[in-house]
């Protein structure tokens, strides 16, 4: 078994963090792996992207070969069309919707979203606003691996062993945060792909989860039918463009059919 | 034996420190940097007796390491590629007068040009020394190899170069770990002579490396590395060194047990398995990460026509740039794996080149800078050099105009002002300033050259992740005096926004000045600000 990971973000974001926990869960469950890393210039607040490649064999190649890697996290959106390329058609992206406009000529927002919304297969989540509910700003990479793990091919405890591990020498406090914004994202990728599941397009649960306040726990099941029900309905999508727009974050419960605007 | 998850610059360090190295120096430059770093860190940790520097620059950082070698102990140099054009003075010679302590030059290539002027092949340098050569596949071999290398160094009595790719310096896998050699005896090499390469004893000592290539040729057919398999006669051949097996097989699978295949990790050339390979096979393809430095040897340059051959100088394979499985499908003739096609993706998709970090001191040191050179007038050039401030060559700063090479700032100036330039400027950091612009200072203050040098100094080597500088503050305003430059032309600014004005009105002084000035914008990095106060607690420790 092969699984090829494209890691992304800019420089300062926590990407080299996020393969060093994917890296280690990895080998627990017993894979190869190979992991690369592109920074140097980069940390200059350029964009910067690690590969995790791992097999039950021996991984050759350091590069992932175009049309392989089954899934991009990304910590940024722009930074998470960077790699499709490497992506096979059926490929997951897990991304942060948090612009980091660090440049001219960022592309527009609107634009950028709808081609990102494009997506087949799209996790998308405010991992910016859960780090900072987690308690630390930080932590919005952790956020991106919690909402992947479900797509991952090693356990959620492998993850959250190295989470903890590599906060450890920091203090508690980190530890907690991070494993709090780790498990931020479980939840909202376990809702994406159950509103998925439920018969909501994959575009129209991308563009409603970064909007909503997640904990750290499981959303209920009945939440998560609720808020189905309501975003299959002929205006499901408008209702959904409308709250990724409105950029604000509604409570869980605010899925009560008929209470949306 | 234990494992642990290491980049291939984590495992060299480790593999060296395991080999019973003693001592090791080197210089940052990116992909190496992490070499000395986890040598560093890792000595440090275990209270292993370890002793190194981050050097001053490459040259002296060889030079350092083949005193240990001298005084029989392991040493350990790193660089980047572009850094053993600075070492190349004693590289060149200490191969002539040979290693008595295992002396290894770990450097690292870096094909693509990630983050460096150039994709020099360090290859060439081990051949034009006639030293050996070790090239890994793999973060296993980095360590393997490493270990190997300094065996090799003290049975032969020759440095080794150890060349490494930015993909591998820069990739990690698990890596399994041996035991810990003990260090060397402190020792004399018995012979002076060799270290003392005056004309009597240079032609003794070249003569002795003459000699020592019949076992250098023995030693690299019988290496691990260079393996040969048959697939039978009159199939076709393959090439192939370093990290391009790994996309090879990745391109190939299991079509690749249908060529003869020859791999090459250890250098010089194993000339008898590559005489099998040609015998044995129809035509022969060379993949090689780097230049085509086999390819050129085994084709002499095209001349050779007893067999088709296909590489890089005949267009089989792209003239320059880093190797990949997809680039090596496009040589075989394997299509690419369908990938995820997103429509409209090419209006959004925009690259996002690196920038200087917010509230960064350089941005506030151009600022002033441009002011003046727009009083100057349009087509205002400034000499540049290498660090961050190199991205200044970009909007918005577009304020330099060179970066040819560490410290080339300010000989270019002297030169352009020699050819008629007037004001001749230029801007250099504390680091690389120290690396080796003083010298050309030095003529400068020697005939008191009408150039304006502007010493960007931020206190630490940032671009490279945050390594100490030799000097700062008033040590570089010292430097500068002590060079002969006039302590009434050195002149110190703080670059912040709301100097902009009196900073301005420094420069317009010193532009009206005709002869040498040095203005020094002092402020210290904004990212490495904890990195920063450390080291000067540390060089207070030092110099109290």
């Amino acid at each position: 078994m092969n699984f090829d990971l494209v890691l992304a973000g800019v420089g300062g974001q926590g990407v080299l963090s996020m393969a060093y926990v994917i890296d280690n869960a990895a080998v627990d469950a017993g894979f190869h792996i190979k992991q690369p890393e592109v920074h140097g210039m980069a940390q200059r607040g350029g964009a910067i992207s690690a590969y995790v490649r791992m097999s039950h064999g021996e991984v050759a190649s350091d590069i992932i070969p175009e049309g392989t890697a089954k899934a991009v996290l990304s910590v940024e959106p722009l930074e998470a069309l960077r790699y499709t390329k490497l992506l096979a058609p059926d490929g997951w992206v897990v991304t942060d919707v948090t612009p980091l406009v660090n440049m001219a000529g960022y592309p527009n927002p609107s634009a950028l979203f709808e081609v990102l919304f494009r997506l087949p297969r799209l996790v998308a989540v405010d991992a910016t606003k859960l780090a900072l509910k987690a308690g630390a700003m930080k932590a919005q990479n952790m956020v991106v691996v919690g909402a992947a793990s479900a797509h991952l091919p090693v356990t959620r405890e492998q993850l959250e062993a190295h989470v903890a591990g590599l906060f450890e020498k920091k203090g508690e406090r980190l530890v907690k945060a991070n494993l709090a914004a780790f498990r931020m994202g479980v939840a909202a990728g376990a809702m994406t792909d159950d509103l998925v599941k439920r018969g909501v397009p994959q575009a129209i649960a991308a563009r409603v989860v970064p909007r909503l306040d997640f904990g750290p726990d499981k959303v209920p099941d009945v939440v998560v039918a609720a808020w189905a029900e309501r975003l299959v309905r002929p205006d499901g999508a408008k209702v959904a463009a409308q709250l990724f727009h409105s950029r604000d974050v509604l409570a869980l419960d605010a899925s009560i059919p008929g209470t949306l605007k | 034996m234990h494992h642990e998850i290491l980049l291939g610059d984590e495992a060299v360090a480790r593999g060296a420190i395991d080999a019973g190295l003693s001592c090791a120096y080197a210089y940052p430059g990116t992909p190496s940097t992490e070499i000395f770093e986890t040598i560093d860190g890792y000595a440090k940790a275990n209270h292993l007796p370890i002793h190194g520097l981050w050097s001053t620059n490459e040259k002296v950082a060889l030079e350092e390491a083949v005193g240990v070698s001298y005084a029989g102990k392991r040493a350990l140099v790193s660089m980047k590629h572009v850094g053993l054009n600075v070492a190349a003075d004693p590289f060149m010679n200490v191969a002539v007068a040979g290693a008595h302590g295992g002396l290894v030059v770990a450097v690292a290539d870096d094909p693509s040009m990630h983050s460096s002027q150039n994709e020099q092949d360090s290859r060439y340098f081990a051949d034009f020394a006639q030293v050996p050569c070790l090239e890994p596949s793999n973060q296993q071999e980095c360590y393997d190899f490493t270990r190997d290398a300094f065996e090799l160094s003290e049975r032969l009595g020759v440095p080794v170069l150890l060349r490494l790719v930015t993909r591998l310096a820069h990739s990690r896998a698990k890596v399994s770990l041996g035991d810990r050699r003990p260090q060397n005896e402190t020792k004399y090499c018995p012979d002076p002579a060799l270290y003392t390469l005056i004309p009597v004893n240079a032609r003794k000592a070249y003569a002795k490396l003459l000699d020592k290539q019949a076992a250098l040729r023995e030693w690299s057919e019988g290496h691990v590395a260079n393996t040969l398999t048959l697939a039978g006669q009159g199939k076709p051949g393959i090439v192939v060194s370093g990290l391009g097996f790994n996309y090879l097989a990745e391109a190939l699978g299991p079509k690749l047990a249908e060529y003869n295949l020859l791999r090459i990790g250890a250098y010089p050339i194993p000339v008898k398995k590559m005489r099998s390979l040609i015998d044995a096979s129809s035509e022969l393809t060379f993949v090689e990460e780097g230049y085509p430095f086999i390819e050129k040897y085994v084709s002499a340059l095209g001349l050779f026509r007893e067999k088709p051959l296909h590489g890089r100088l005949t267009g089989a394979l792209p003239r320059w740039g880093e190797l990949s499985p997809d680039v090596l499908k496009t040589t075989f003739g394997i299509p690419a794996a369908p990938s995820l096609q997103l429509a409209g993706l090419d209006q959004v998709l925009v690259p996002r080149p690196p920038r200087l970090c917010d509230a960064c001191p350089h941005g506030d040191a151009y600022s002033a800078l441009k002011e003046v050179m727009a009083e100057l007038g349009p087509g205002t050039r400034v000499m540049g050099d290498i660090g961050c401030y190199a991205l200044g060559y970009l909007p918005p700063h577009q304020a330099i105009h060179s970066c040819l090479c560490m410290g080339s700032s300010i000989g270019m100036a002297i030169g352009a002002a020699h050819a008629g330039i007037k004001p001749s400027m230029c801007v250099i950091g504390d680091g690389t300033f120290t690396h080796s612009g003083m010298q050309p200072l030095l003529d400068a203050a020697h005939a008191d050259i009408n150039i304006k040098v502007f010493i960007l100094d931020n206190s630490i080597v940032a671009m490279t992740g945050g390594q100490p500088t030799m000097a700062t503050d008033e040590q570089v305003v010292n430097l500068v005096a002590g060079l002969g430059v006039k302590r009434e032309h050195i002149r110190v600014i703080t670059p912040v926004p709301q100097k902009q004005k009196e900073n301005v009105a420094v420069i317009r002084e010193e532009l009206a000045y005709e002869g040498l000035s040095v203005i020094i914008a002092r402020r210290a990095c904004v990212t490495f600000a904890k990195t920063i106060k450390e080291l000067e607690r540390a060089r207070k420790a030092v110099h109290p």
